[in-house]
């Protein structure tokens, strides 16, 4: 299997060096149409802010990783990027190495299931521009399939592991449903606005915005399609809202535990869920002791967090089940490309289909026709069979488990519908 | 007939125990493995039980309700019936085990001590009486299941209060939904005691001379009765809500308890049959 892969991440690389070498869309379809002419039999470019990787079959048996390293430096140059900043992965090792990252459990966040979208987004590209060949679109179908059973039949995706999705997971375990809730953010910058854009993704009945300087908060509410308060006037209304999400850059306390008193008596004892996402924190900690009140700083949410991450590494064991099992799959599939048992198994084919044919019909034939019958049907099957099997044998002496013998063999057992190992017709089984 | 009602009397409190222990071991896991067949298994132990109720009523002339091991059974099935009910119109199934094993606490007990009642007092032979008793059953069996819904509610407050985010929090569904489950039970329950306490008051007088206003377990429904009142206006009049509205109604169920073991056990309660 000649499918070699260079990669640059976050485990060999610095981020400096990772930003420098990231693609864009542009970039990526630019190289990849490169690469076909250079380097690529067929291949893909996938380039995240974490990662850029190289997978290929090269057009020359020749082409050492190197080669397709040097390549992509070229497109960056002046970089201080050694050798050691890069990984080399070969044959099933790539392909072990492709299954990993669809499946997050290469990522920086376990289980990030964002990867899964970028390597088909990154497929998708190397399709359009006829990069993918025979070989890699069965690679991408199996990378697809492996990934997918690793978000379904494990957990290795769940839980949130970023602060807003945490913050809202947990006003989720509080409130049954936000469309009847009203929320408050404090803070137009970028941590306000995630957590505004979570909670209006998961249909809060209201969301209002407010921030010291009051167009930035306007610019956001327009972009949420959601409404403002002055920010000098929030805490008159402070009762009106179930949820009050803080984060802004303030050295001082924005709310007081006697502002949420006040706001709780208002609300005659209503559940309030406060949550208070800066550094420097904004509301008053001690407002957690009263009743009805839910208090959570960064520091409770990332208890969150890190109790869901270490469930994610808990999940890894399975993943790498799934993993395993695939590339057995993928392996025994490529090996069914070998032309000798092609042969057998395409003659077993058409041999059934005329024996099938033949019990069907016999009986319309006189006795002494129906050995005859026998004859001339074989004999059918022989010549048609005669170009291909020797087109094959030929291909297989010349260039025995090369690219292109495995082309051929694929695509006639495709054809043919003699292809067992192929995931979709798996699925299909099923 | 006798022999087979014995040997379910024996099997009830097993099949209660495994379905526990399905509904327990699918709550630790957390992945819903036996997520159908959990359910199916109550449901066989719910077809079991019932056949097990109607064939006592039919060997021994009359429904299990004469006596307080007789009740137990009965409430046991209440409790999982309404789960089982419950389950199947809110698919929460998280909440299993927690009311489960009041199944089988009363199942247990009613298998241990129930006894073979050929003869009622003529006292209990009324219709009237079989109302009183169906409707507090029921009545009781809900506030079972309301206080079972306002513990986790407590549980779960205080898990997410203190961060301390463990199996609570991740298999319950939120403290909103909590809040509802035991409500709504505690309003059945409401309505079944209101409609047992009225029909009590009409028959209890006309069958017992002794009758009396001061007996234990008249006291212990009525502050029950009038606990689970207060909860349930006061949450109408949107006055108490969340922690201290389930406190109130794991209070009543509490003083619920603690009249009916009084009453049976300890204290000589004209509302004592056997």
């Amino acid at each position: 299997m000649n499918i070699l892969t260079v990669a640059i991440n976050h485990h060999t690389a610095p981020v400096e060096i990772r930003e420098a070498l990231h693609l864009n869309e542009d970039e990526v379809r630019a190289l990849t149409l490169k690469a076909k002419e250079k380097i690529f039999k067929e291949g893909f470019i996938l380039s995240t802010c974490n990662r850029t990787e190289i997978y290929c079959i090269p057009k020359n048996l020749n082409t050492l990783h190197k080669d397709i390293q040097d390549f992509l430096l070229n497109e960056k140059p002046g970089l201080n990027v050694s050798g050691e900043h890069f990984q080399y992965f070969s044959s099933t090792d790539a392909v072990k190495h492709l299954f990993s990252i669809i499946t997050g459990i290469n990522s920086q966040l376990i289980g990030d299931n964002q990867i899964f979208k970028q390597v088909k987004s990154s497929f998708q590209i190397a399709d359009d521009l006829q990069s993918s060949g025979f070989l890699l679109r069965h690679l991408f179908a199996s990378a697809t399939h492996a990934g997918k059973r690793a978000i379904t039949e494990t957990g290795i995706s769940e839980g949130a592991v970023t602060i807003s999705f945490a913050a809202v997971q947990l006003i989720e375990k509080i409130f049954s449903s936000l469309g009847k809730k009203t929320a408050l953010v404090i803070g137009a910058g970028e941590t306000g606005e995630i957590a505004a854009k979570h909670l209006r993704d998961r249909g809060i009945g209201k969301l209002t915005i407010t921030n010291r300087t009051q167009e930035r908060a306007d610019q956001l509410a327009e972009t949420l399609m959601c409404s403002t308060i002055p920010f000098l006037d929030f805490k008159k209304q402070l009762h009106q809202f179930d949820i009050i999400i803080s984060a802004t850059s303030s050295n001082d306390l924005i709310l007081t535990k006697d502002d949420i008193s006040t706001s709780i008596k208002t609300r005659k004892g209503s559940t309030i869920i406060l949550m208070d996402i800066a550094v420097p924190r904004d509301i008053d900690p001690e407002s957690k002791e009263l009743d009805h009140v839910f208090y959570k700083d960064i520091d409770s949410l990332n208890i969150i967090i890190e109790h869901n991450l270490k469930k994610r590494h808990s999940e890894i064991p399975k993943v790498e089940k799934i993993i395993k099992e695939e590339l057995e799959e993928f392996s025994s599939w490529y090996s069914s490309l070998d032309a000798a048992p092609t042969i057998r198994t395409l003659r077993e084919h058409f041999e059934n289909i005329r024996a099938e044919e033949v019990k069907k019909n016999k009986n319309k034939f006189t006795e002494s026709d129906q050995d005859k019958l026998e004859i001339i049907t074989k004999r059918i099957i022989n010549k048609l069979l005669h170009h291909p099997t020797t087109e094959l044998k030929k291909a297989a002496e010349q260039e025995n488990d090369s690219a292109i013998t495995k082309t051929k063999v694929g695509i006639l057992k495709e054809m043919f519908g003699i292809d067992q190992h192929h995931p979709e017709n798996n699925e299909k089984e099923k | 007939m006798k022999p087979f009602i014995d040997t379910l009397n024996v099997l009830l409190p097993i099949l209660y125990i495994i379905t526990f222990i399905i509904y327990s071991y699918d709550f630790g896991r957390g992945n819903n493995k036996y997520a159908n067949s959990k359910r199916l298994f109550l449901f066989i132990t719910l077809l079991v039980h019932l056949s097990y109720l109607l064939l006592r009523t039919m060997k021994f002339e009359h429904p299990p309700i004469t006596n307080v091991f007789e009740i137990f059974t009965v409430i046991a099935f209440a409790i999982a019936f309404s789960y089982f009910i419950l389950e199947l119109l809110t698919d929460i199934r998280g909440t299993g085990p927690f009311i489960i094993i009041f199944s089988v606490l009363f199942q247990t007990i009613s298998s241990i001590f129930i006894t073979d009642e050929f003869f009622v007092k003529e006292v209990l032979k009324n219709n009237l009486l079989g109302f009183h008793v169906f409707t507090a059953l029921i009545g009781y069996s809900a506030i079972t299941i309301s206080a079972v819904y306002g513990f986790l509610y407590l549980m779960l407050y205080k898990e997410i209060k203190t961060n301390r985010f463990g199996l609570i929090y991740e298999r319950m569904p939120n403290l909103e939904v909590l809040e509802q489950l035991s409500f709504y039970s505690a309003v059945i329950g409401f309505a079944m005691l209101t409609i047992a306490i009225i029909i009590g008051l009409i028959w209890l007088p006309q069958a017992f001379p002794k009758f009396s206003f001061i007996d234990p377990k008249i006291i212990g429904t009525a502050l029950v009765w009038i606990l689970y009142g207060v909860g349930i206006l006061s949450k109408v009049l949107g006055k108490w809500q969340g922690k201290k509205l389930v406190a109130i109604l794991i209070g009543g169920f509490l003083i619920a308890i603690l009249s009916t073991m009084v009453t049976n056990f300890i204290s000589q309660s004209f509302h004592s049959f056997y």
